[in-house]
C-alpha cells in the first residue's frame, strides 16, 4: 500500500509543481498526508533529508521497500533435534 | 547516499512514465505519445514539441534551438510503431533537460545512463503497467503486444518480460 502511494507521488511530482515546491520549503509532510502511508512510515518519510528530489525519492523507495518486507524469522535449529543428534553420536561412539 | 542501483533507477523511470500516462488520460493502447509531445503539461509547454526531418543518420533526436522549443526532430519516413518508440524514447531526454526537470534533479540522476533509461522509459511510456495488466487479463500474449502497443517487436517482447518480472 505505502509503496503505491510512493509511485503515485513520485508519478505526481513530474507534472505538478506543487510536490517539488513542497520538497524544497521543507513541507513534503503536507504532501505526504495527502497520501496513505501508515502514520510511523510518513512521519520518517517526511524527516529524511535529500540533497534533491530525485535522492528524495530513491531514499523513500528504500525505505517504503524495507517497511514492507515481511519481518525476517531467525532459524534456530529444534532442541528436541540436538538431543536426538547427540543421542545418536553417544550410540555411535559406543558402539 | 549509497550509489543508485539500476532497479532504483527503473522503479523512478517507471514512476516517470506512470505520471505522463496519468496525465494523458489513455484508457487504452496505444498511448498516444505524438499528442503528448504537441499539447504537454503546462509545466513542459517550452520544451516539448515535433519536427519531422529528412535524415538518413538517425531516427529521431531532441534538440533545443536558441530562442525556440525544445522538440524531438524526428525522420520523416519512420514506420509508425518505430516513430513512436524513438519520439517516447527522445521525450525522456525533452524531461531531463526541462526547467522542471532540471529542479527534479533529473540530469544528475538519468544522464550517466542515458541510453539504458531512455529505452526503459519508452517501453513503460508506450506500454503502462495497468494497460498491460488490462491486456494480460484479456487473455492477450506475448504475441500480440507489439501490435496491440503500436510499438516494434523487440520493444514490445522486453516489455512483456519486464512486466512479468513485476507481477
Amino acid at each position: 500500500m505505502s509503496m503505491q502511494a510512493l509511485n503515485r507521488l513520485v508519478a505526481r511530482s513530474i507534472i505538478d509543481p506543487t510536490v517539488l515546491q513542497a520538497f524544497g520549503a521543507g513541507r513534503i509532510g503536507d504532501v505526504l498526508g495527502e497520501l496513505s502511508f501508515s502514520p510511523g512510515l510518513r512521519r520518517s518519510l517526511a524527516g529524511l533529508q535529500a540533497e534533491s528530489w530525485t535522492d528524495f525519492a530513491v531514499m523513500a523507495y528504500r525505505m517504503v521497500q524495507a517497511a514492507e518486507e515481511p519481518a525476517v524469522r531467525i532459524q534456530l535449529p529444534s532442541p528436541v533435534e540436538g538431543l536426538l543428534q547427540e543421542g545418536r553420536t553417544d550410540q555411535e561412539q559406543v558402539a | 547516499m549509497n550509489p543508485i542501483t539500476r532497479e532504483e533507477r527503473q522503479w523512478f523511470l517507471r514512476c516517470l512514465a506512470f505520471g505522463l500516462y496519468e496525465y494523458m488520460g489513455a484508457v487504452a493502447p496505444p498511448i498516444p505519445v505524438e499528442g503528448l509531445l504537441k499539447h504537454p503539461p503546462s509545466l513542459f509547454q517550452d520544451d516539448f514539441g515535433v519536427v519531422d526531418m529528412y535524415s538518413t543518420l538517425w531516427d529521431a533526436t531532441f534538440a533545443r534551438p536558441p530562442n525556440r522549443p525544445g522538440s524531438v526532430f524526428v525522420r520523416i519516413d519512420l514506420p509508425a510503431d518505430e516513430r513512436r518508440m524513438a519520439l517516447a524514447r527522445e521525450l525522456l531526454s525533452a524531461l531531463i533537460t526541462s526547467k522542471h526537470g532540471r529542479a527534479v534533479g533529473l540530469v544528475e540522476f538519468l544522464m550517466p545512463d542515458l541510453k539504458d533509461s531512455a529505452e526503459y522509459f519508452a517501453r513503460h511510456l508506450l506500454a503502462p503497467e495497468p494497460l498491460v495488466e488490462a491486456y494480460r487479463r484479456r487473455g492477450g500474449e506475448e504475441a500480440g503486444v507489439a501490435e496491440a502497443f503500436g510499438m516494434p517487436e523487440p520493444s514490445a517482447r522486453m516489455r512483456w518480460k519486464e512486466s512479468q518480472a513485476l507481477l
